[in-house]
């Protein structure tokens, strides 16, 4: 998964917006929303700043793309190799969640589309919802995959849980 | 097979399960429902401890949480827990319990002696018989105490189970099941409202479970079930049975413990033992109900003495005699119920003795459980009476310690003689028995109310819901603290032997407040927090100091509520899941290289990468710097924190935030690069370099990374918002391999597609090249001081690279180093590093005072020049080698003139890095010292008593090799 | 502690980072009297015993820098915004 940060310049979040609509057809969150274009979606994890993510692109091309596109209206940098994302499934996966994830997760609170970064096990997390499945992607830093996992595989062990690869 | 004391018929526990378990290595029976504490009653066991202090025999007092008495041992093996209260044991089939602070036995304990010289052991006996010579403390007094006092034993290995931490919401948080909790439950939970019912017991119902009555017409029991039903069908409620709600924090938030598989031998598999939930609730209604309290009379300790509602919930409940013949003491109308639910049961009531006529106990008698008891009425007539139980009921206090985690302070109400909640945390509701409504027809009313304007202040919409007939039953009490004609001890706080004696001496020595009390008697401390003592504790000191008990007030009640274990503290963050580990994109490589590891905050690095046949570390590290210096080593330096900056504002953003210059850097050039606070010291060292006119890329010290970017965002969101700069983390983007030494041109010419001449890539220079077939970036800086470059890859090909520069530099003889051998060269070339970026030194103090630009302002520049800053008094940085080259240095050692005293006032700075260095061939140092770099060639001593060292020095230049940078040019 | 982070919506404090008084505004460099002017905005603190306007930052969360006006007394939080009120989208 090609994965980019993108930060509006000063003053320039609306031409950035625009932009991005122009070049992808989505409309720039403006809150902790994701919004998505076929693979490339824009996920909000700050003011002014997204997360922009392509599944199956080459990073260095999403990324060089990207940047030609938004020159000038947003720093855009990659990430590709920053993250460690996983993508969990099934009816348990809020009672996993639960043992970790401080965010209220309940269908009332937090919905598909919606995104959070927040702490989980002390490790800085971005968790989108997918769908009512209820899906969910986390991405947690590269270099504490292996203690991300541990936290994940120890919480979710009480239910039982396959892995697959993506 | 049912026990001596388990009643024919009754009592909500399960005859159809049958249970065996062992109390001191005797067999029991008991069935499922039952606690550790109903079986052993049910038994007949009355003598289940011996307390803290006098080792006095003791039973079983209450049938709940507030226990002081029935402390066991449970489990066995490496399960064994210390101070477990039976009467919240859940039974089970093979539960191991034994009794504790004992010895040889519970019914011969040597240390009962104490109860003979208990003269000499009144409250306070600690503080005036240990208080000299002090310095005795360590040696003697401590052990002697802590051999004496102490109840259970640990594990001492290991805890085998897991234990969880996990996250609640909700709009409305009910704390405690009985009749109040359930109404309050069942009217938010119709609304719609998200609810969760957290209650301690394993089973919904609080007193209802314990008490004859009836709600609408049929038992109480039945109208329990009904309505758990109920909620058990309502998709957002949540009822958590076995949690104790055990804090309250600001803004809703309620920390709660959940006994998951405290109630089975051994959790299932993957299952946690406890879990503490951090619960954040919009409102909450505390319906914790009220704990009985006793009456201080004498030997009213004496196992078989129990609380009247305990007697209760045993034959209810657990269809269980606390004895076959049972006598009550009583200042309220719970006296008469007991006895007529003991009569219900078939136990003997041998009588009823109610203070309000006048009457009451004066002694116990029988020393291993109650055989008789002296009483008195009004008239002064004494007589004796036989029992072997005594149920006290000396009114009920309602449990408002939830009320006060906040500073909340209780009232006093002179109609229950009780405290009861005053100012709330934001909210909370009471309702029932802990608001002092103590009819079940009120609790029931009271919780319904509270349940509906809950809801309701979440938006919920009432719904349909009306209350249910039931008694509203007196509960007049008249207050009765203590029999003053006792004979023999009479006790207030049991679990921490505080006497009435005590009580009284302490006010007579002047600890008239109740804080002093506290602490002075250590009533209401340990595992109970004095839950059925306090207030008695309280009534005592108000009565012996002739004030009335609002102005004696109360202690702070804090949480945790009942007692919480460290491992449910822990939850998943033990052993190496302590804290989040980092690993650099070669650890795996290092590891198949047999690299020894060092924790670097939360990075895991390399240290050195020992060779069959060396002896030790520093022969390691001695080669890896030999090797770099001669040859070429490459060391992971992905930890290094990386930001990238961009924006039109961006070089003139660095220029604020660094004390040097940076927006006249060129494109294509990196330079070093000193951050101070705006208080003037360093904050932290690093590199940036010039990738595009409007985009930097810099590194921090891996120490400082996490603050360097906070600090960052700090100056750009709060100081100069209008700057065009946009920064984002790109330390997980990228791994960073360091490879120097003469050779490393060599190598990197084999992997890089580019030119490294010095004309075309001078020192100092970056440039993005293609590495291996990869887009990677080269920057030409070397900490080591040898010719050396940093080659960065995004993250996936770190492994790959790591392993082809290796390959390629095979031939040139390359060689990893670890974080010692990047020490000892850095030390060599008197490069700063976290020892010296200490928060205590400035620019000038470390000899960088010239990269203090004066032609802009920057973070620190002002204060940097406060006079006490600037004054050559101040100890600056320079380097140290041992006159005696054989010996060692260390760190942290201070500096004192040759023959000075090792004084403070002789103190003239101190060591701050040293190192063995191969090339001067002897340990080497960095520190500050006083007016340092004008005493080069003096020598000094280098005092370090804590490990006895005392060096005599030579003050040098801090760069003890290649001073004239001659070998960063290959 | 909860703060009501106006991206995030309201987080625990374990994600969030205090800094202390947010009224001190850092002087101009060049003020004749600069010395003593960031001598009172370094270490010079009131200690209001009531409303108090403080800087969190959301580093466990968006990243932003908040001000909080927070009564020390009761700790009630009465407004959350972003230090840079800026053209946030
Ligand atoms: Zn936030």
């Amino acid at each position: 998964m090609a994965a980019a940060s993108v930060i509006a310049r000063r003053g320039k979040a609306d031409a950035c917006a625009a932009a991005i609509t122009a070049h992808y057809g989505v409309t720039l969150p403006t809150g902790p929303r994701r919004a998505a274009s076929g693979d490339v979606v824009f996920a909000g994890v700050g003011p002014w700043r997204w997360i922009a993510t392509a599944e199956g692109a080459d990073a260095a091309e999403f990324v060089a793309q990207l940047r030609e596109r938004l020159v000038f209206v947003a720093a855009v940098t990659d990430q590709s190799d920053a993250r460690l994302v996983v993508r969990l499934r099934g009816p348990r996966v809020r009672d996993v969640l639960a043992k970790g994830v401080p965010v209220d997760l309940h269908p009332r609170a937090f919905k598909a589309g919606d995104v959070a970064t927040t702490l989980v096990a002390h490790i800085g997390v971005q968790i989108d919802m997918l769908d009512d499945g209820p899906t969910y992607l986390i991405a947690a830093p590269r270099s504490m995959a292996g203690s991300f996992w541990s936290w994940l595989t120890a919480s979710a062990a009480e239910f039982g849980y396959d892995v697959s690869r993506s | 097979m049912s026990g001596t004391h388990r009643l024919q018929s009754g009592g909500l526990i399960d005859r159809g399960k049958p249970l065996s378990f062992s109390f001191d290595c005797e067999s029991h029976a008991g069935f499922a429902g039952d606690t550790l504490a109903s079986a052993l009653v049910a038994n007949g066991v009355k003598l289940v401890g011996r307390s803290f202090k006098y080792h006095r025999p003791r039973g079983i007092f209450t049938a709940g949480s507030e226990e002081p008495n029935a402390l066991v041992e449970l489990r066995g093996g490496v399960r064994r827990e210390p101070n477990t209260r039976a009467t919240v044991t859940e039974l089970y089939d093979g539960l191991i319990a034994a009794s504790q602070n004992r010895w040889p036995s519970l019914r011969h304990d040597i240390g009962a002696v104490n109860d003979r010289l208990s003269r000499f052991l009144v409250a306070g006996f600690y503080y005036k018989t240990f208080m000299w010579p002090a310095k005795f403390w360590e040696l003697l007094y401590e052990p002697l105490i802590r051999r004496a006092a102490g109840l259970g034993r640990a594990a001492g290995a290991e805890d085998p189970d897991i234990y969880e931490k996990a996250f609640a919401h909700c709009d409305v948080l009910v704390i405690g099941a009985g009749p109040a909790g359930l109404m309050a439950t069942l009217a938010a939970g119709r609304t719609g409202a998200r609810v969760i019912l957290a209650d301690e017991d394993f089973r919904l119902g609080g007193r209802l479970l314990a008490e004859r009555c009836e709600i609408g017409g049929r038992p109480a029991v039945d109208w329990v079930a009904e309505i758990e039903a109920e909620l058990a069908a309502m998709p957002d409620v949540r009822i958590m049975r076995r949690t104790a709600v055990t804090g309250v924090y600001d803004h809703g938030q309620y920390s709660a413990i959940e006994r998951v598989n405290d109630h089975v031998a051994t959790p299932p598999e993957h299952e946690p033992r406890q879990r503490s939930w951090k619960i954040v609730a919009k409102r909450a209604v505390l319906a914790a109900g009220a704990h009985e309290r006793a009456i201080a009379f004498g030997n009213n300790d004496r196992p078989g003495v129990m609380l009247a509602g305990a007697a209760r919930t045993y034959v209810n409940r657990f269809a269980a005699a606390p004895g076959r013949r049972l006598a009550v003491f009583t200042n309220n109308d719970d006296g008469p119920r007991t006895a007529a639910d003991a009569r219900e049961a078939g136990i003997e009531v041998a009588a009823v003795i109610d203070s309000r006529t006048g009457a009451r106990v004066t002694r116990v008698r029988g020393r291993h459980g109650v055989r008789l008891i002296d009483v008195a009425d009004a008239d002064g007539r004494t007589s004796t009476i036989e029992c072997d139980a005594l149920a006290v009921s000396g009114g009920w206090n309602p449990a408002v310690h939830l009320t006060c985690h906040l500073g909340g302070k209780p009232v006093w109400n002179d109609e229950i003689a009780a405290f009861v909640p005053g100012a709330l945390p934001p909210g909370m509701t009471v309702a029932g028995a802990a608001a002092g409504a103590l009819t079940l027809a009120r609790c029931l009313g009271g919780g319904m109310t509270a349940g509906v304007t809950a809801a309701a202040a979440c938006g919920f919409a009432i719904a349909a819901i009306t209350q249910p007939r039931a008694d509203d039953e007196g509960a007049a009490v008249t207050a009765m603290w203590h029999v003053k004609d006792s004979r023999g001890k009479a006790f207030v706080d049991l679990q921490n032997d505080v006497t009435t004696k005590d009580v009284a001496l302490a006010t007579q020595e002047g600890f008239g407040s109740v804080e002093h009390l506290k602490r002075y008697t250590t009533l209401g401390m340990a595992t109970d927090q004095g839950k059925t003592a306090n207030v008695l504790g309280l009534a005592i000191l108000a009565q012996a100091s002739a004030r009335a008990i609002p102005q004696v007030g109360t202690t702070t009640y804090r949480p945790p509520y009942v007692p919480v274990s460290f491992g449910a503290m822990a939850g998943h963050h033990r052993g190496r899941d302590f804290r989040p580990t980092r690993l650099p994109p070669s650890h795996a490589w290092a590891t198949e290289q047999g690299a020894v590891f060092v924790e670097a905050g939360a990075w895991l690095r390399a240290q050195y990468y020992p060779r069959a046949g060396e002896a030790d570390w520093l022969k390691t590290v001695n080669r890896e710097v030999a090797a770099t210096r001669a040859h070429v080593g490459v060391c992971d330096v992905s930890t290094l924190g990386k930001i990238e900056i961009e924006g039109a504002n961006a070089g003139v953003f660095l220029d604020r935030v660094y004390a040097n210059t940076f927006s006249t850097l060129p494109v294509g050039k990196a330079r070093y690069g000193l951050m101070l606070r705006e208080d003037g010291f360093v904050m932290d060292d690093g590199t940036a370099s010039r990738l595009a006119p409007e985009r930097f890329f810099m590194t921090t010290t891996t120490a400082q990374a996490v603050r360097v970017m906070q600090h960052l965002e700090f100056c750009h969101q709060v100081l100069w918002p209008a700057l065009d700069v946009q920064m984002v983390s790109v330390s997980e983007q990228w791994a960073q391999f360091s490879i120097a030494g003469p050779r490393s041109r060599d190598v990197l010419a084999k992997l890089v597609d580019a030119d490294l001449g010095d004309a075309a890539f001078p020192h100092l220079g970056c440039r993005e090249v293609t590495a291996c077939g990869v887009a990677a970036r080269l920057f030409r800086l070397s900490f080591s001081g040898e010719l050396a470059y940093e080659l960065a890859v995004p993250a996936r090909h770190g492994d790959a690279t790591i392993r082809a520069i290796m390959a390629a530099g095979a031939e040139f003889g390359i060689t990893p180093y670890g974080t010692e051998a990047l020490g000892v060269m850095r030390i060599e070339k008197g490069h700063v590093a976290g020892n010296e970026i200490n928060g205590q030194l400035t620019a000038r103090d470390l000899g960088l005072g010239r990269m203090m630009s004066t032609k802009k302002d920057f973070v620190g520049r002002v204060m940097a020049q406060r006079p006490a800053l600037l004054d050559p008094e101040r100890p600056a940085l320079v380097g140290f080698k041992p006159v005696d080259g054989a010996r060692r240095l260390r760190a942290g050692a201070h500096f004192l003139k040759i023959g000075a005293g090792a004084t403070a006032e002789n103190d003239e700075g101190y060591m701050t890095s040293v190192a063995y260095s191969p090339m001067v061939k002897s340990w080497i140092g960095l520190g500050v010292l006083r007016r340092g770099p004008e005493r080069i060639g003096e020598r000094v001593r280098a005092y370090d008593p804590v490990r006895n060292g005392d060096v005599e020095v030579e003050v040098t230049s801090p760069i003890f090799v290649d001073p004239e940078g001659a070998r960063l040019h290959g | 502690m909860r703060i009501n982070c106006p991206y995030c919506g309201p987080r625990g404090n374990e994600e969030f980072a205090y800094l202390g008084d947010a009224t001190v505004r850092r002087p101009d460099p060049a003020a004749e009297d600069a010395a003593a002017q960031f001598y009172e905005y370094v270490y010079l603190r009131d200690n209001p015993a009531g409303s108090h306007r403080e800087l969190w930052y959301h580093g466990g969360g968006c990243r932003s820098w908040l001000v909080v006006t927070r009564n020390i007394r009761t700790h009630e939080i009465s407004d959350v915004a972003f230090a840079d009120a800026g053209d946030k989208p």
